[in-house]
């Protein structure tokens, strides 16, 4: 296996609910390789998003570390925390999480803005970007005239801005039906192979385990076990 | 769904504390504003009759030249009188310590007991003995200007002999409320008029009227006729010659306080009531948006199991919780408010016997009027989002489903750099909540514009009243005609650099079968003392002065309903004529009319004046005063610096009400921009999340949100200061009375400072919406409910 990019140690979570303490994550090791592909699956409530928040630099560690490329984010403060989220990662959310006042392109110029500042050629790189994920004929629609699997369409194309080195996505079918969801998985497929961008995703959709390169099943906060899949099935072998 | 999800809908629900607070004290102020203005006019008029009452106030008095005591005892077996008393008033002079010389009344008054009409009311000291040598009860207004308690002695000009007098008591009577001398005084003033009560025999002697008396007053049996009995009284007093029968309301210092009350009465209703409207609009927006913006938490407590009823009962006792905690304060801070406004006003007035009450049909009005704008503000979201399907409305995003329409125009016709794109379409695509917003902004503008309003309206009223319009700097009224050898003899004085003669008529306008009392001036037509500032400007003042033409206020001439060019009737004690409209002027003074000095004297067939307009040297005014009150007949002599005085004390009173406008306005506005803001940016707490979260700054954040804001504030200035003037035209109106006018005057810097202020407020009230957005938990945040 290559040197881990991604590094877990002794990660653990607690959310303060009143009296009680929640523990959504009780120590958890992992590493991750660049260019791999995983899969976090368990039930709800297993602490699949907890895992996935704290990589992406979106929520304040409990204990342990998470070295990124060698640093520590855990360790960042806000501003470095931001210009991580920023340079490094793209953000897949179940619900899209689209702007809604501005158009599905825009929406991805907003994202290559935030990144150097220049709002030249905003909109050509922002029409490429989406033409990459198959909606480039539906850049001048505003999120509420889109259908579940375009908007998460255009969340992929913005979390792509970047040319992030990892994409973090959390049940991103989670809200479309199989045939959509497919197509989007397969975006993320060809990411993964063509450009080499290490995939996280999120899902409590077994059927989605085998497309991945490792399965790490998650259970009350714990890993239970990774699953190795040598072979990897094809996104159009997935059925649910 | 387990017990910690559970709990978190219900913490989540809780909008912060902040925001419910705000909501509380903007409907505390518009029940406050209710309870205090109109519980103060309602405690001031229940005063006045309260002092009345207590001091039997007289209903009718009758000025004799003389008459036996004995006729007293006559009038009291009337049927119909209740009470009478006899007394001795006779007007007199009064040096002050610096010299200056001012008008007395001496009244005389039995010592062995109070009078039974017009009773005074012991302030400090006691009331007149039999027995006391040159004793007097001082009016309390004059007393208060100067200074003087009992034991102080003074030395009034008693039948032309300098007699020095001891303070036994300072007292308030029913009559001199406001201590106005006659009709004609406009603006009563303690400064220049005293009243002394001493007792009667001493006044007898004093002025050979041994066993007589010269002004009864009587009080007329509850439900006897009234008219019966002045006519019975006229009949037995005619041989001791009537000159003067003055009715309760015509009586002066009660006629001044109504109309003084009759101009409290709208500025005490409308005020408030327009505050109380915008705090009620506020209230229901900013409720109907929260409750609007929790439609996720009430699908999770539909999902939960809550039935409908279940849900709106829940957010029905959220509305009535904020509603009764405001509605407590409201009351709770007018209640005292209202009391307080009554006693600084009384005070100022100088109203002996205050009354204060609760208004509790006041507060129910109030609460329960803002109860339907809560329940309203409240409900009606709740309802609709409780017959959401449960799964739809925790997916529902507010930010997104508020979205509508396309592109704006604005958009179209100019190509915006992208970074300000984002802040036009947020106010341009989400109408509802820039229109609510939007709504908050103008009518925040609209109040701190209408406390503006007011201040400049009332110095721009000082500054020309006394340096554009009165431009003499000393006046004269005498009691009798006046000729040109008078006139001769104070040019001839020093220090008189101009002495210009006029005449000053109590008259009755009549038009449209509407009459009105005023004050008519027979001016020169060129005259420099006092030039008017014609409306329209359609005659020169010289011409609107000549001939048969009279110039009316623009306030009298509405009210009897007459323009330019339509025949007044004029009554004057010598005539009656009819004059032409021959232009409108702008005064502060209501009851007054000018025509011209030659056409009066024309009229009355001599050519005599009754008033005088000095120039004088300042360091010479009072000298001139006492040598003008050497003159034969003098009435009164006016200082134009003294009146200022008295002016400024008087405005002192709107002063203090329009102070209490202003911090109620600014409060409300701050409140509403505070709630406006907070829910326009809490509303898009999802939205900034996942900015935050694919890598925007929190500076990129408040950025934008500061745009929209400028943007927005850039939009509604003009209807905003548009409105402002608006209402505060009208509401400067419901100052007017039939004694003075008010006219709106804003400064260009006041719309500068209105204008400039709100958007400082706008974005300081944001600031901890921003700061709550910037330190959100964004894992959190970005999911809806999941
Ligand atoms: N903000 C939070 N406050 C309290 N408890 C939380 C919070 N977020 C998650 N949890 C709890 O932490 C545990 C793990 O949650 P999560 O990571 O969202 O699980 P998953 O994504 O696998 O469904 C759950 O028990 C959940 O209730
Ligand atoms: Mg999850």
């Amino acid at each position: 296996m290559n040197e881990a990019v991604i590094r877990l140690e002794k990660v653990t979570k607690d959310y303060p609910m009143g009296e009680m303490i929640v523990h959504a994550l009780r120590g958890i090791d992992l590493k991750i390789a660049a260019g791999e592909f995983i899969v976090l699956l368990g039930p709800s409530g297993s602490g699949k998003t907890t895992t996935l928040n704290l990589i992406g630099g979106l929520d304040n560690i409990t204990s342990g570390q998470v070295i990124v490329q060698g640093e520590d984010i855990a360790q960042y403060k806000d501003k470095a925390l931001t210009r991580y989220r920023r340079e490094k990662v793209g953000f897949v959310f179940q619900f899209f999480n689209l702007i809604p006042t501005l158009t599905a392109r825009e929406n991805v110029a907003f994202a290559l803005a935030l990144l150097d500042g220049k709002t030249r050629d905003l909109e050509k790189r922002a029409q490429e970007l989406l033409e990459m994920v198959g909606i480039g004929d539906r850049a001048d629609h505003f999120p509420s005239q889109l259908s579940g699997g375009e908007q998460q369409r255009v969340a992929i194309a913005r979390s792509l801005a970047n040319r992030p080195p990892f994409m973090l996505c959390d049940e991103p079918t989670g809200n479309l039906d199989v045939e959509t969801g497919r197509s989007v998985l397969q975006v993320m497929r060809d990411l993964n192979r063509k450009e080499g961008t290490t995939v996280i995703l999120v899902t409590h959709n077994t059927a989605i385990a085998p497309m991945a390169d490792r399965v790490v099943r998650l259970h009350s906060g714990t890993i239970k076990e990774i699953g190795i899949n040598s072979e990897p099935a094809p996104v159009s072998a997935l059925e649910w | 769904m387990n017990k910690i999800l559970f709990k978190k809908t219900l913490r989540d629900m809780k909008i912060s504390w902040a925001q419910s607070l705000a909501l509380a004290v903007i409907i505390a102020l518009g029940i406050a504003g209710l309870v205090s203005m109109a519980g103060a006019y309602r405690d001031l008029s229940s005063s006045y009759n309260y002092a009345y009452d207590t001091l039997h106030f007289a209903d009718v008095d009758f000025s004799l030249q003389a008459a036996p005591s004995g006729i007293v005892e006559k009038i009291a077996h009337l049927d119909g009188v209740s009470a009478v008393t006899g007394r001795i008033i006779m007007d007199t002079g009064f040096d002050l310590p610096s010299g200056e010389p001012i008008r007395a009344r001496c009244i005389g008054l039995p010592t062995q007991h109070q009078p039974a009409v017009d009773s005074l009311y012991i302030r400090e000291g006691r009331y007149l003995q039999p027995g006391d040598k040159n004793a007097v009860l001082l009016e309390s207004h004059f007393a208060q200007y100067y200074h003087l308690h009992p034991g102080d002695t003074i030395t009034p000009i008693v039948n032309g002999k300098r007699t020095t007098m001891k303070v036994v008591g300072i007292a308030s009577s029913p009559e001199y409320l406001v201590v106005s001398r006659s009709k004609q005084d406009v603006l009563p003033s303690p400064r220049t008029f005293v009243v002394l009560f001493v007792p009667l025999s001493q006044v007898q002697k004093t002025f050979s009227l041994a066993d007589k008396v010269n002004d009864i007053i009587i009080i007329v049996k509850p439900g006897a006729d009234r008219k019966a009995v002045i006519v019975s009284a006229q009949k037995l007093l005619e041989p001791y010659g009537v000159t003067a029968t003055t009715r309760r309301e015509h009586q002066p210092s009660n006629e001044a306080l109504g109309l003084d009350l009759a101009g409290f009465k709208e500025t005490a209703y409308l005020i408030p009531a327009f505050m109380f409207f915008v705090a009620a609009i506020a209230v229901y927006i900013m409720l109907s948006r929260t409750v609007h913006a929790q439609q996720p938490q009430i699908g999770l407590m539909k999902a939960l199991g809550y039935s409908d009823s279940a849900v709106m009962l829940h957010y029905l006792t959220f509305a009535l919780a904020i509603g009764v905690v405001g509605t407590v304060l409201g009351i709770a801070m007018g209640q005292p408010l209202a009391s307080a406004i009554t006693k600084v006003y009384a005070g100022t007035l100088g109203i002996p016997l205050v009354k204060t009450n609760l208004y509790v049909d006041l507060w129910a009005k109030g609460t329960l009027l803002m109860f339907v704008f809560l329940i309203g503000g409240g409900l009606g979201p709740a309802r609709s989002s409780a017959k959401m399907p449960p799964a739809t409305a925790m997916r529902f995003d507010p930010s997104a489903a508020l979205v509508k329409g396309r592109t704006s125009i604005v958009e179209k016709l100019i190509p915006l750099p992208f970074w300000f794109r984002l802040p036009v379409r947020d106010v341009f695509r989400v109408r509802r909540r820039s229109l609510s917003t939007a709504l908050g902004i103008i009518f925040s503008i609209t109040l701190v514009l209408l406390g503006m309003a007011f201040l400049d309206s009332m110095n721009t009223l000082l500054h020309s009243e006394f340096t554009d319009i009165e431009r003499w700097d000393m006046s004269a009224l005498f009691s009798i005609p006046t000729n040109d050898a008078v006139l001769q003899q104070v040019r001839s004085w020093d220090g008189v650099k101009q002495a210009e003669p006029h005449m000053e008529i109590p008259s009755t306008l009549k038009a449209n079968n509407k009459s009105q009392n005023v004050i008519l001036y027979a001016m020169k037509p060129n005259t420099a003392m006092h030039p008017l500032h014609l409306v329209g400007k359609t005659n020169a003042q010289s011409v609107a002065l000549s001939g048969r033409k009279i110039v009316l206020t623009n306030y009298m001439a509405q009210k009897i309903g007459v323009k330019e060019g339509d025949i007044v009737q004029v009554t004057t004690p010598f005539g009656v004529w009819n004059f032409q409209v021959g232009g409108l002027a702008k005064e502060y003074i209501s009851a007054v009319a000018y025509i011209s000095l030659d056409e009066a004297q024309k009229l009355a067939g001599a050519p005599i004046f009754n008033a005088l307009y000095l120039k004088v040297d300042p360091n010479q005014q009072v000298m001139i005063k006492r040598k003008l009150y050497h003159l034969p007949g003098t009435a009164n002599v006016q200082i134009k610096e003294g009146m200022q005085k008295d002016w400024d004390q008087f405005m002192g009173l709107y002063d203090a009400f329009v102070g209490i406008i202003f911090l109620f306005a600014v409060v409300l506005a701050f409140t509403l921009l505070f709630n406006t803001m907070t829910v326009s940016v809490l509303e898009r707490q999802r939205e900034y999340a996942t900015m935050r979260a694919i890598g925007a700054s929190g500076g990129r954040i408040s950025w934008l949100m500061a745009m929209e804001s400028v943007i927005l504030w850039m939009l509604t200035l003009v209807p905003g200061l548009l409105l402002g003037w608006l209402v505060s035209y009208y509401a400067m109106s419901t100052f007017n009375s039939d004694l003075f006018v008010f006219y709106l005057t804003i400064k260009p810097m006041s719309y500068v400072l209105t204008s400039v202020g709100i958007l400082v407020v706008m974005l300081l009230s944001a600031l901890p919406a921003i700061r709550h957005v910037n330190r959100l938990n964004l894992a959190e945040a970005i999911k809806i409910i999941t």
